[in-house]
């Protein structure tokens, strides 16, 4: 079996938004090609990069994931003509504005994969679990303590953990 | 003043508006105005206070402004990139709206402030601003005054930020942003946050946490900047409603640069521009893309 | 005054003997913004004492922007219920302004009324409020209407008066008593009378309120929920709750229960505003407060009319956050002096 399951090291938790018709497929083929690679990441399959709002990256963290894989189709094989060239335009109004925000960079990978690059989508999986690996757990994602201030001398009453609850 | 007091007379008696939305005196300094006949459109100002963009007003959300009728609006150049907005995104049809553009040389950030202009009180978004005279306009009233005094505090803040590391950065945003209580004023007070039922306000699912632990103020935050990606017009009410005082805009005009250095977009009273998030080039850098 | 006096030396004193005695201290603290927030301080030095109003009011201290109610988690077949402490570590607020503290006072009356609630009742016991007079009034403060002023005394347990060097100290509550004689050797002889008196009505000089006696604001209300006055009243009003956030006495409440992760969860307490159409929004679409001018009123009844006759007092300090804070310019004193004339008008007079 793969190192992944060596249960000393940190295993991180990924989760991967793909479409449907491209990337979807790809890591089928990955899969049915009997491609070995990281098993850190959970799929969640979308009709079209067009579907994935930024804030489903952003409840991913807040529930765990310390990483994120966007994938799709690449220009001009969308399936829906258009739905990868607007996604493209939002994510890159959503990285630079995290980036600007200080997320630790790193944490998100995006990634034009399609049907026929099972090969490719193995390395996306891979890289983004080793970098992330090294990033360590997303530990300093915004938990539920109350802020510091308007509890002043009260005890922090919230027994929920700081980062992204439970995994 | 008085083109502008006649100007709004004139619409009022020959029953082109039944509302002219302008600024008046209050009691604290000025605050925006509703004249509906002659007398209140007589005691309309436009002065460096003038700070409020009006166009939140034609919200639909405003039945109160809504049900006094049609209504004519006077715009600073930074207002009428808002009437653009609305227009663009067919929130507004033009001719639903008489616009009244004034001739501006900046204004103060504090409407209420006995100060004058000057580059210590002056507006963040003012300094170097290239719409002075609002070309989205039916009449355009006043003498343009000198360029807005001072240079730009924001820029310097953002090159500040951005020049430290991702660490400080993130400390930096969880601290103004662990002052939200999540109240909303930064989305009732924008002109483009116009959505029958805000993506915040919605429960199943819950998409964003309402309440206001750092979580739930991050992600209203990011949520709140993102959605006026590309179409934010920059009139600083945001920032202005906060009670908490957490620089919105500083967000907002990075968001503003993105839509500028990748593409080509700068927020305009023009509606003809298409807007960056509603339009797409094949050949968009994706240099972040694998 | 009753009291004793106390130097700033030996003020500065008693916050180390309270910090290192574990009573955490939260006093008014400039941001870096230049603002003031109550923070909790280690030392005196960090305090800004008598530096006007702090962002948000105190009640901030007392009901948090958000606070958890309870956890819940799936535990085998059954849901187990992880509740959250009700009493506190105690604290003391240094440098309350006095219309803040007045708010807390205010509050206590609905907070106790039909329920008595745990959280905010646990977070009052264990604090003690230590007000400062306050001379940084300006246009918007009204507190004189309010019946309360700047060397106003409800809900602080000890006042301070600034004098040359330290302040008079005016013992209100047990509380306050309690504090004094538990660190008597850092208070020193009473204050001169006179020297006092004329430093309070130094406070009160040169100052014009923006709105007159409230007495016939409050006496007309009850009866003209249908006046026209209310019409167009919140022309200006963008609906945004701005003045809810900054204000020491409004108290609504929404309770949410937040899923964190798949088998457990926090129900929790944020706070809410009258002002925003969903307040009042059914879930069959119909929405009683349908314009927000019947938002305004409500904010308007509430606070001069409904809390008034339940409680007998009202449910505004006067503090003048709202008017400050407000994007549209709605200014409440403007609308009480509007409703007071129309009070005083023959034909608007009549119910």
């Amino acid at each position: 079996m793969n190192a992944t399951l060596d249960k000393t090291s940190f295993e991180p938790r990924l989760t991967a938004f793909v479409c449907n018709w491209c990337t979807y497929t790809g890591a089928d083929l990955a899969g049915t090609s009997r491609l070995q690679m990281d098993a850190n990441v959970r799929i969640v399959r979308l009709p079209c990069t067009g579907r994935i709002d930024p804030l489903f990256i952003v409840k991913a963290f807040e529930r765990g994931a310390d990483g994120v894989i966007v994938s799709g189709c690449h220009p001009a094989d969308c399936h829906y003509t258009s739905g990868n060239y607007h996604a493209r335009r939002r994510f890159a109004f959503f990285k630079e504005l995290i980036e600007f925000l200080g997320l630790p960079e790193g944490r998100i990978t995006f990634s034009w994969v399609s049907a026929s690059e099972g090969q490719k989508w193995r390395e996306v999986v891979n890289d983004a679990t080793a970098r992330v690996r090294a990033l360590g757990p997303f530990s300093g994602y915004p938990g539920t303590e109350l802020p510091a201030w308007p509890a002043a001398g009260a005890p922090a009453p919230n027994p929920a953990p700081g980062g992204g609850g439970e995994r | 003043m008085k083109e502008l007091r006649d100007l709004a007379t004139k619409l009022l008696a020959e029953g082109t508006v039944n509302v002219v939305l302008g600024w008046e005196e209050g009691p604290r300094g000025v605050r925006p105005a509703f004249a509906t006949d002659a007398a209140a459109a007589g005691r309309l100002v436009f002065d460096p206070r003038c700070t409020q963009n009006l166009v939140p007003y034609l919200s639909p959300r405003r039945t109160q402004v809504k049900k006094l009728g049609k209504a004519a609006v006077v715009v600073k150049g930074c207002d009428a990139r808002a009437v653009a907005g609305l227009v663009r995104e067919t929130q507004l049809a033009r001719e639903d709206v008489v616009v009244i553009g004034v001739r501006c040389g900046g204004v103060i950030a504090d409407p209420a402030s006995p100060e004058p202009l000057s580059p210590a009180t002056v507006a963040d978004r003012c300094p170097g601003c290239n719409s002075r005279e609002p070309k989205l306009a039916d009449h355009t009233v006043g003498e343009l005054p000198a360029a807005p005094p001072g240079e730009s505090r924001r820029d310097v803040r953002i090159a500040d930020l951005e020049a430290r590391t991702a660490d400080e950065r993130w400390a930096f945003w969880q601290d103004e942003l662990g002052r939200c209580v999540r109240c909303h004023a930064c989305r009732e007070a924008c002109p483009m946050c116009f959505c029958e039922r805000c993506v915040a306000d919605k429960t199943q699912p819950q998409w964003v946490d309402s309440s206001p632990h750092p979580r739930g103020a991050f992600a209203w935050n990011v949520t709140r900047a993102l959605h006026l990606a590309g179409r934010c017009v920059d009139c600083g009410e945001c920032e202005r409603a906060c009670p908490v005082d957490i620089p919105l805009g500083l967000l907002n005009l990075k968001l503003a640069r993105v839509a500028s250095e990748r593409f080509g977009y700068t927020a305009t009273d023009d509606p003809a521009v298409p807007s960056p998030v509603g339009s797409f080039q094949k050949d968009d850098a994706q240099e972040f893309i694998l | 005054m009753n009291g004793r006096t106390i130097s700033r030396s030996q003020l500065a004193a008693l916050v180390d003997d309270l910090v290192g005695s574990g009573v955490g201290v939260v006093a008014p603290v400039r941001a870096p913004d230049g603002r003031l927030d109550y923070r909790p301080v280690a030392r005196l030095e960090e305090a800004v004492l008598d530096g006007g109003l702090p962002r948000l009011s105190l009640k901030s201290l007392f009901l948090p922007p958000t606070e958890p109610l309870f956890s819940f988690r799936k535990s085998g077949p059954d849901v187990a219920i992880d509740s959250v402490p009700t009493t506190f570590p105690p604290r003391l607020v240094l440098g309350a302004v006095p219309c803040d503290a007045a708010g807390v006072a205010a509050l206590d009356k609905v907070m106790g009324w039909d329920y008595r609630d745990e959280l905010w009742f646990g977070r009052r016991e264990a604090t003690t409020i230590v007000s400062v007079a306050c001379g940084k009034g300006d246009a918007s403060c009204f507190c004189g209407a309010t019946g309360n002023g700047p060397a106003g005394t409800r809900g602080a347990d000890l006042l301070l008066l600034p004098l040359d060097d330290g302040f008079a100290v005016e013992v209100v509550t047990p509380k306050g008593e309690a504090l004094l004689s538990a660190h008597a050797g850092r208070f020193g002889e009473p204050p001169n009378e006179a020297d006092v008196a004329r430093r309070r009505a130094g406070l009160l000089e040169g100052r014009v309120e923006p709105v007159g006696s409230l007495a016939p604001v409050t006496a007309w209300l009850g009866g003209h929920f249908d006046d026209p006055v209310w019409d167009g009243i919140a022309l200006r009003c963008h609906g945004c709750g701005a003045c809810a956030s900054v204000c020491p006495t409004c108290h609504c409440f929404d309770i949410v229960d937040e899923p964190e992760g798949v088998t457990r969860g926090t129900r929790r307490r944020n706070w809410d505003t009258c002002q925003t159409a969903r307040f009042t929004l059914h879930a069959s679409g119909h929405n009683p407060r349908s314009v927000q001018d019947a938002r305004y009123r409500q904010r308007v009844l509430h606070k001069f009319s409904i809390y008034p006759e339940r409680f007998g007092e009202l449910l505004c300090t006067g503090c003048g956050r709202c008017s400050r804070a407000c994007p549209g310019g709605m200014d409440l004193p403007d609308v009480l002096g509007a409703i007071a004339a129309r009070a005083a008008a023959p034909a608007g007079g009549a119910a």
